[in-house]
């Protein structure tokens, strides 16, 4: 881990709504750093703040206070002009709800990411299809996302947010609304991407067994880190059972462990 | 309380209100202020004939209302629908659906009175220049006057009631017949996709929409061409079939058009395009039936005004043709030439006259057909301005001002070179046809043709009609016509007979004057203009609101497509682009029908009618003036549409 570059930095971020003279805390003081080709996990429960903090580094959401620094570049600075480029050209999003576009097919929905990134025209179709080799889902290239299974829609998702080799693939409880095979392919998907393509990942989950194929796992509550695990040499059944002991620490209610 | 929820409701839903709120407004303010014109005792009076407009008026606000209706339930049916949530949560937190339905019927009651009393207002103003416009066409002078009809309003609160009562009792229903899961999650049901129609079956629509129109073309010029009822049965075939084909083409075409451009790969791959295409092939295929009948409609509204500007401006520009003398006379009795003196000095007494002719018309039996002397027709031919003729004494001419004898007398005059009249042999040896407006009434021929002949020769036949023209200093009064028809039928006018002839049993007298015609034929252009422009802006109104209502039906759903794109990194400046282009589009396509239609229309009437219409340009004047209003109310309605669309979709 030492010999590679650190990627993604977030200094003592705090994020609060101002609702009158009441002032919620979201992010209390939040720090940690990801290395390049890393697979983090962050898990909380609802309203630990970590989908606020997601929203942070995506430039979705802005911070009140702190830094976040992606290649040393402060990511909370950027003005409003250059965002878009900014996300387009380092990000990769995938969502629990999908978010492909019903009008477009998978090949286009794939595509659009390209063509937003002004990639030459005659590059956008061996690209798509490499890309639909490596996720399997070549066989599905021109059927429209109403027409496929959850899974599909997933790793189309996936192969969208892969497509442009952002520096940072962020997903946002990436197996929420897939049944328990589906989210197996995926998350094994995942895996493959992050070791393959050696791609860093940040994963924000409340499910255990998803989490336990991160290689580090953050655990926030009230809007503070927690707890940190990492997975090192242990197998994928100890790492569940070490992440399950630490919800358990945290009060038991974070997750759903059955 | 409830009147107190359902405003602070009304406040909060105020954007999905506002296109609705506004269309009522000005379907209101346009009922009324036709309405009113119709019922305005001042336009009334202007002319014998005006009570049209107040009948045209009427007849035609219940046609809007009962279209408005429609657009109505279609609109409050789109507010439910964004509401089901809301209106769920109430029925979970215990409200009885009685009480919800009481909750919306206020709401729509608060906003329907809101622009009705608007719509009242703005109409009262709009009515003082109709009217200013109205008084500009008679050269009546007019300054500008608030004008308030209680009649036109009696009508409108029921046309009102009517229309805007059907809708929302139609929308309470649906709320008391859904279920609280339906309502609630409304918005999560699956878009249901239609299936693509295949390359072969676009191309047997095409085809089929092109022989549509081809031989709905074809039944125009043979309708055209047959001079009796049958021509009638033609045109609604034409008509039917143009509809039909234009339609299918219209359906078919953008779907077309979009996979055409897909087929492009640098066209397709560059930047955002994809997205865009994406966008516009899914709204084809969901509200392309719409749009087409949308341009149809415009299409229809678009002709309306612009044949009812022109039907009435050539009515207008032509009367100097209709009535080419100030004053006719025409009587079928063989009275003496001084019988009519006393006329004259009557009409002097009323209006100067300037010159006056005296003639007769013969009886040729031979022909069954009225004569005039060459020098009659001479000495009308220079009242009106026209060159002198001359032929020799073995010559006739034939005058014919009624386009559809024209071809027939030309055919019986090639058939057959000479005539015989009282045994002399005539010849026409050019057979020419003179054209020029000389008929008024039967003043030359009872038929619209007259036989023109040497002196000599209609000193030898029967003059049995006598006529009367006169030109006067003034161009004289509408009231000259009534006046001498009084005169006529009064004891005071002593006619005598011709030597040897008698009276026959019953004797015609017609009387025309221009100034009587022109008032009256500005009637006929107020009320076909006025008509035609009332029900065609209803018209486009209500077809934009559909445009505009369809379009926020899909912000829901464009709402996710955008929040996507602006993730994967598509710029805030991209999206708004992205937006206009869009619904540019979207209310670009239902606009191309009805351009190249009024385009042609224009450009046809323009080689065919130019030639009878008397003021210059005026059909290019009335085409662009019909191109105008639709292209300001139909931007008004891009623009709010755009407006709110963007306020919704990108937060």
């Amino acid at each position: 881990m030492a010999d590679k570059k650190e990627l993604l930095k977030l200094e003592h971020i705090q994020k609060w709504y101002d609702c009158g003279e009441n002032a919620t805390k979201a992010i209390e003081d939040i720090s940690f750093s990801i290395q390049e080709g890393e697979f983090v996990g962050i898990m909380g429960a609802s309203g630990s703040g970590k989908t606020t903090m997601l929203n942070c580094i995506s430039t979705i959401d802005t911070v009140s206070d702190g830094s976040i620094y992606l290649e040393g570049l402060d990511v909370t600075a950027i003005n409003e002009k250059d965002i878009a480029s900014f996300r387009r050209e380092n990000l990769g999003f995938i969502f629990q709800d999908f978010n492909l576009l019903d009008t477009l097919t998978v090949f286009e929905n794939i595509a659009l990411a390209l063509t937003i990134n002004r990639v030459p025209v005659k590059q956008v179709d061996a690209l798509v299809q490499k890309m639909a080799e490596k996720l399997n889902i070549t066989d599905i290239l021109e059927k429209y996302p109403y027409q496929i299974s959850g899974g599909q829609k997933q790793r189309c998702a996936c192969a969208r947010a892969l497509i442009n080799n952002p520096k940072l693939i962020l997903a946002d409880e990436p197996t929420g609304a897939l049944d328990s095979h589906s989210a197996k392919i995926l998350l094994s998907t995942i895996r493959r991407i992050n070791v393959e393509f050696g791609t860093t990942i940040l994963m924000v989950t409340h499910d255990a067994y998803s989490a336990s194929y991160a290689s580090r796992i953050l655990f926030l509550r009230d809007g503070a880190i927690f707890a940190e695990i990492q997975k090192e040499n242990d197998t994928q059944q100890v790492f569940f059972d070490k992440i399950l002991n630490v919800l358990t620490a945290m009060g038991g209610d974070a997750c759903d462990v059955s | 309380m409830y009147l107190k929820l359902a405003l602070r409701n009304i406040k909060r839903s105020a954007k999905d209100y506002v296109i609705y709120f506004v269309t009522i407004i000005l379907i209101v303010m346009l009922m009324y202020s036709f309405l009113a014109l119709g019922f305005s005792d001042d336009i009334i009076s202007m002319s014998e004939n005006m009570s049209m407009l107040t009948t045209g008026m009427t007849v035609f606000s219940v046609i809007v209302s009962l279209i408005s209706s429609y657009i109505v339930s279609y609109a409050v049916q789109f507010m439910l629908r964004q509401r089901k949530k809301e209106f769920a949560i109430y029925e979970l937190l215990g409200m009885e659906v009685g009480t919800i339905q009481k909750l919306f019927f206020i709401e729509n009651s608060v906003i329907g009175v809101l622009a009705f009393g608007i719509g009242i207002i703005l109409g009262t103003g709009i009515v003082g220049i109709l009217a200013g416009v109205v008084k500009s066409i008679f050269q009546v002078p007019h300054t500008y006057q608030i004008l308030f009809s209680s009649e036109a309003f009696v009508l409108c609160v029921i046309f009102f009631v009517c229309m805007y009562g059907a809708g929302i009792v139609r929308a309470v229903r649906i709320i008391k017949r859904e279920k609280i899961v339906d309502l609630l999650y409304d918005s999560r049901k699956n878009e249901m996709f239609s299936k693509e129609i295949s390359t072969r079956v676009q191309f047997v629509h095409v085809i089929f929409g092109v022989l549509a129109i081809v031989v709905g073309i074809f039944l125009i010029g043979e309708g055209m061409s047959q001079q009796s009822n049958a021509t009638w049965i033609y045109l609604v075939a034409s008509v039917i079939l143009l509809l039909v084909g234009l339609y299918d083409i219209y359906r078919i075409f953008p779907i077309m058009m979009i996979k055409f451009v897909k087929k492009n790969a640098k066209m397709k791959y560059t930047e955002c395009n994809l997205f865009f295409l994406g966008q516009m092939g899914h709204r084809i295929q969901s509200s392309g039936r719409m749009m087409a009948i949308t341009a149809i409609l415009f299409t229809l509204s678009l002709s309306t005004m612009f044949v009812g500007l022109l039907l009435g401006a050539g009515y207008k520009a032509n009367m100097k043709v209709y009535y080419p003398y100030d004053v006719g006379v025409a009587i079928d009795a063989p009275f003496t030439k001084d019988s009519l003196k006393s006329l004259i000095s009557f009409v002097d007494s009323k209006c100067p006259v300037q010159d006056d002719n005296i003639y007769y018309l013969y009886d040729v039996d031979e022909y069954s057909i009225d004569a005039l002397a060459l020098s009659d027709y001479n000495k009308l031919r220079s009242m009106l301005g026209f060159e002198k003729v001359e032929m020799s004494d073995d010559e006739y001419l034939v005058h014919c001002d009624t386009w559809n004898y024209t071809r027939e007398i030309e055919m019986a005059m090639k058939s057959q070179h000479e005539i015989t009249v009282t045994g002399v042999e005539l010849y026409n040896p050019q057979s020419k046809i003179y054209q020029e407006a000389m008929e008024q009434f039967q003043m030359a021929g009872t038929n619209g043709y007259v036989l023109v002949l040497p002196d000599h020769i209609t000193s030898n036949l029967p003059a049995n009609k006598i006529r009367l023209v006169l030109k006067l200093e003034n161009e004289g009064i509408a009231e000259l016509r009534s006046e001498i028809r009084r005169y006529l039928n009064s004891g005071e006018w002593v006619a005598e007979i011709q030597e040897g002839e008698e009276l026959p049993e019953q004797v015609t007298i017609g009387v025309t004057v221009q100034a009587w015609g022109v008032s009256n034929s500005l009637t006929g252009f107020t009320s076909i203009s006025f008509c035609s422009l009332y029900m065609s802006i209803a018209f486009i109104l209500l077809s934009c609101t559909i445009l505009a209502f369809e379009q926020l039906s899909t912000l829901d759903k464009n709402r996710r497509s955008y929040q996507t794109i602006d993730r994967i990194g598509v710029s805030r400046t991209m999206q708004r682009k992205l937006i206009h282009l869009e619904l540019a589009t979207f209310f670009f396509i239902p606009f191309v029908l009805p351009a190249i239609v009024i385009f042609i229309l224009m450009l046809s009437a323009q080689s065919l009618y130019s030639s009878y219409i008397m003021q210059e340009n005026i059909i290019l004047l009335y085409g662009f003036v019909t191109i105008a209003i639709f292209v300001v109310i139909y931007y008004l309605y891009y623009v709010t549409t755009c407006f709110l669309y963007r306020r919704n979709i990108i937060r």
